[in-house]
């Protein structure tokens, strides 16, 4: 159901995306099997972090309510482990 | 604009099988006073000896006439200029010459190309020509064992006055005379087959661009003569319509108390709606409390994807975007067509539209000047001040710049 799904939003913007955003809006293809239809996948136009020096480096991705800066794809696919691992009791 | 109306000019061509240059050439040029002048010259036989002459003919006829020769004169010297050919007794080159003004005054005066075809409401509308007469001195050996002292070429002429939603397509005789000798078109396809494929177009699509109509009556001849032609294959159309109007919004203001001016702008504009930005896409929706939501669907790796927001025809990223935009349209058209993505869909707004406004913010985003960045971002107004040339230049649309 949609309502348990973890929302990842994977900011596609200028900076985000040069930075590395680019690999992480192919999330879906590498999200492990057992973990599809837990985890709602969007892109958003920009999320607005990288004007705030505070919130670190692009690229930035939303995992439920926790940011994450400077994402890889094994750093995101670590976060996404862990709320799953928290929200669904796992 | 020039006149009442948007003055589209659409050109395609094909050259002869086996060439590896085109011996037709196709000519526009806008003059200081707000002219349109074209040339299509088809250059005798085919291949780089025929290019040669076909650009040299309809390179002289738009410069002349951009000069302000007057159209019927500058045929004449045309005329006297070009060389005939001593073996068949006729010019190395015909041509189609278009001067159009401010108000839509059409002149056309066409030598030995098959004659243009004038569409004005769904029908075929036939302007009265009148002849142009030129004695040319006769030259070289040939002339004058055959001891003639010239030869009279004759040129048609004709002026009209356009009317929205006309449209004038003038071609190279290689469509008229593509199948010859083909047991379906043993003469040819012909000017009939030709005339009533054109306004079969426009039937089916009323609304159907210069350049689409120009390109669909290439492939057509092209397919008669079995996909392999025999003669280069050119046509031009020209469309008198009204406008089609785009808007192009990109970048943050500088002062974020103008955020709701932009949303105002973009909420009012009556045309087609361009979005390239993430903040500015994110601004406008804020504003308008409207939602932008991304396509997560082939994701291409050079150019960020796309989204859709109500009121928006294209929503997209900004800098890398429109680089890429600017690089296809530099490119041709051609390019534009092959390509697929956000990139090519933005190209394509602007190639179908005739006035553009571009709105843009003058904000720097700083985490662009991030010297980490693993590529060199433009600074956006430099990125809109080359596509705005382009579109200029090259496809002679009306663009507006505005900063805020």
């Amino acid at each position: 159901m949609d309502g348990e799904k973890l929302k990842v939003i994977i900011c596609s913007g200028t900076a985000c995306f040069v930075m590395g955003g680019s690999e992480l809006l192919l999330l879906e293809d590498e999200l492990p099997e057992a973990w599809r239809g837990r985890v709602s996948v969007e892109a958003a136009p920009c999320l607005g972090s990288c004007k705030d020096r505070s919130c670190g480096r692009a690229p930035f991705v939303k995992v439920g309510v926790e940011d994450l800066a400077g994402a890889t794809m094994p750093a995101l696919l670590a976060l996404i482990g862990r709320k799953l691992g928290e929200t669904l009791g796992g | 604009m020039s006149g009442p109306t948007f003055v589209e000019l659409g050109h395609y061509q094909v050259r002869k099988r086996g060439q590896g240059a085109d011996g037709d050439a196709f000519l526009s040029r806008k003059a200081s006073d707000g002219r349109i002048i074209s040339a299509l010259s088809d250059g005798l036989g085919s291949g780089v000896k025929a290019g040669v002459l076909a650009t040299l003919t309809a390179s002289m006829a738009v410069k002349f006439v951009s000069e302000d020769i007057p159209i019927r004169r500058a045929a004449g010297i045309i005329m006297k200029t070009l060389p005939v050919c001593s073996e068949r007794r006729i010019s190395y080159a015909t041509f189609t010459i278009v001067d159009i003004d401010s108000q839509d005054t059409v002149k056309v005066v066409e030598y030995d190309n098959p004659s243009y075809i004038l569409i004005r409401e769904r029908t075929q509308v036939e302007p009265i020509k009148g002849e142009i007469r030129v004695t040319r001195a006769g030259r070289g050996r040939a002339s004058a064992a055959r001891g003639a002292v010239g030869r009279e070429a004759i040129m048609r002429y004709s002026e009209f006055q356009a009317r929205p939603g006309d449209r004038l397509v003038f071609f190279s005789d290689g469509v008229t005379q593509a199948g010859m000798g083909t047991r379906a078109h043993p003469l040819g396809w012909g000017a009939p087959a030709v005339q009533a494929y054109a306004l079969g177009l426009v039937e089916e699509k009323p609304d159907i661009s210069a350049r689409e109509l120009a390109r669909r009556m290439v492939q057509e001849a092209e397919a008669v003569d079995a996909y392999a032609p025999k003669d280069d294959i050119s046509c031009a159309v020209v469309y008198f319509r009204r406008p089609r109007r785009l808007l192009v919004m990109t970048g943050p203001s500088i002062d974020p108390s103008r955020d709701a001016e932009m949303a105002a702008i973009f909420d009012r504009y009556e045309g087609r709606k361009l979005l390239c930005g993430g903040t500015t896409a994110a601004i406008v929706a804020r504003e308008l409390g409207r939602t932008v939501t991304i396509v997560l669907e082939r994701v291409a790796r050079d150019v960020p994807p796309a989204s859709t927001m109500e009121g928006a025809d294209l929503v997209t990223e900004g800098i890398i975007t429109l680089g890429k935009a600017a690089e296809l349209l530099e490119r041709g058209e051609s390019a534009v067509r092959a390509e697929r993505g956000p990139a090519a869909r933005a190209a394509e707004l602007f190639l179908d539209s005739d006035h553009i406004e571009f709105v843009v913010g003058t904000k720097i985003n700083e985490a662009h000047q991030d010297p980490s960045m693993p590529v060199e971002l433009e600074i956006r107004r430099n990125i809109v001040k080359r596509v705005a040339a382009t579109l200029r230049e090259t496809y002679l649309k009306e663009v507006e710049l505005r900063f805020i």
